[in-house]
């Protein structure tokens, strides 16, 4: 039985081959995935998140070890959707259109797939109608949508009328975040939820795709 | 009137000529620029103690020369001395002279960076702190020295892969230059990261008026006392309400 408490350290601390290895080790030992991802990796990235919260990480600590989760989620994923297992939920990510910042898109996206979810990722500077696509076409169940700056902060709003206008809206969360974005912007255009950051996202996007699924 | 102006350093020679002709007797302290790294909350706080540490005694008023910058400004309270801000997103609006000038450019053009002479000259190596929090701008050998080689070069790759979609440098001249030296380095960063250049006339007029007591509700906010700014989600950018 290899040392699986090693994961979760790997996972921690952002080392993404020590992650891939001891997770392949722990399945070839027969360790079932699902055993795998809740008893060391998304505890480890909980740990993660915390240590975000009181300043021990910043940014590049988040990245290294959303892709240490991200390597090991590589090795995971196949197993589990054989299994039959539901990823958590399905997510459109993008920065909205105007705004070319992708840094804390990309960190959510990662810290999402890190969850379980699977992931659309649509990119920067992402028009309206490719959001409504998603939610038409890809039955997605959750829009993030990031902005970093104030002046493109109003196409939060235009994206979320976009999907009114197109009559989606009550098929799907939308959650927002970025660095200018407030709890009462979220609430001003009518959104289901903010992150305050990555973490929170992470945790905001299982709450509601859950209480999506069980209405 | 005898104003205290608290600006940020990146409208040094903006607001500097500006005071040199104004009516006013003006008292200015500037602030790194670097306090836009420390996101919203913390380069409030650093403003608001500067702003409690004015003498109601000498200052009437007090000019802050910001905009919302990343809602740095949200919250900023007046204690017993008024405050005036220009209405605008951020310090490139104020430089053309008009928030709607700016909006029309930014959405007309893309991916643009820009650039003016407080962009190029101010706010290098003060506040390190912000790099510790973002990494953005940090060099390559100082994230393989403290991540390793194979996490170092991944960070790198990812914290300026934004940059990779600019595609525009402008620069925007105030006519406060004293030669062609700042359009040049503009250029040179230009050709550099492989983005075309270019340049347009700035405005001085929101500088002026600023620094002059113009302070129409159109263009600038006034924060009477016992009040905080808050964010407005429409055109007006930023209103008032009681602290």
């Amino acid at each position: 039985m290899p040392e699986l408490q090693g994961l979760y350290d790997a996972v921690v601390n952002g080392d993404q081959k020590a992650a891939v290895r001891l997770t392949k080790e722990g399945l070839d030992a027969g360790v079932e995935p699902m055993e795998l991802l809740s008893s060391y990796m998304i505890p480890a990235m909980d740990e993660v998140g915390r240590r975000f919260e009181c300043e021990d990480y910043f940014v590049p600590e988040l990245l290294l070890a959303a892709r240490a989760m991200k390597g090991a989620m590589e090795l995971i994923r196949p197993l589990l959707t054989a299994s039959g297992a539901q990823p958590a939920g399905r997510v459109a990510i993008g920065t909205v259109k105007g705004d070319l910042h992708d840094i804390g898109k990309n960190l959510v996206a990662s810290m999402l797939e890190g969850g379980g979810f699977d992931v659309l990722d649509l990119g920067a500077d992402v028009a309206p109608e490719k959001f409504v696509d998603a939610v038409e076409n890809k039955k997605v169940d959750l829009i993030c949508l990031s902005a970093l700056l104030t002046v493109t902060m109003p196409s939060m709003r235009t994206t979320i009328e976009a999907l009114e206008r197109a009559g989606v809206r009550d098929k799907v969360k939308v959650i927002v975040g970025g660095a200018p974005v407030t709890e009462q912007f979220a609430k001003d255009i009518r959104a289901d939820g903010y992150g305050e950051n990555a973490n929170s996202a992470v945790a905001l996007a299982r709450k509601l795709v859950m209480a999506a699924r069980a209405a | 009137m005898r104003l205290k102006l608290i600006s940020c350093e990146v409208l040094y020679r903006e607001m500097c000529a500006c005071v040199a002709r104004s009516p006013h007797q003006i008292d200015i302290e500037f602030l790194p620029k670097g306090l836009h790294d420390l996101g919203g909350a913390r380069m409030r706080g650093r403003l608001q103690e500067v702003v409690d540490s004015t003498d109601p005694s000498v200052h009437e008023t007090i000019l802050m020369g910001y905009a919302l910058c990343g809602n740095g400004l949200a919250g900023l309270t007046a204690r017993t001395v008024p405050i005036v801000l220009p209405r605008a997103h951020d310090c490139i609006a104020l430089l053309m002279g008009s928030r709607h000038k700016y909006q029309q450019y930014f959405d007309e053009n893309p991916g643009v960076f820009f650039r003016s002479t407080g962009w190029l000259e101010r706010g290098k190596g003060l506040i390190p702190l912000s790099r510790r929090q973002t990494g953005v701008d940090t060099k390559l050998e100082e994230l393989i020295e403290k991540y390793g080689e194979e996490n170092g070069r991944y960070l790198f790759e990812e914290l300026n892969n934004y940059q990779s979609h600019y595609r525009q440098m402008t620069y925007i001249r105030t006519g406060l230059e004293a030669d062609g030296s700042f359009e040049d380095r503009a250029r040179e960063e230009a050709t550099q990261r492989g983005w075309t250049y270019a340049s347009m006339d700035g405005d001085m007029t929101l500088f002026r008026r600023f620094i002059n007591g113009d302070w129409g509700e159109a263009d600038f906010l006034t924060v009477p006392p016992a009040h905080r700014v808050v964010v407005r989600y429409d055109d007006s950018i930023i209103g008032v309400e009681p602290a």
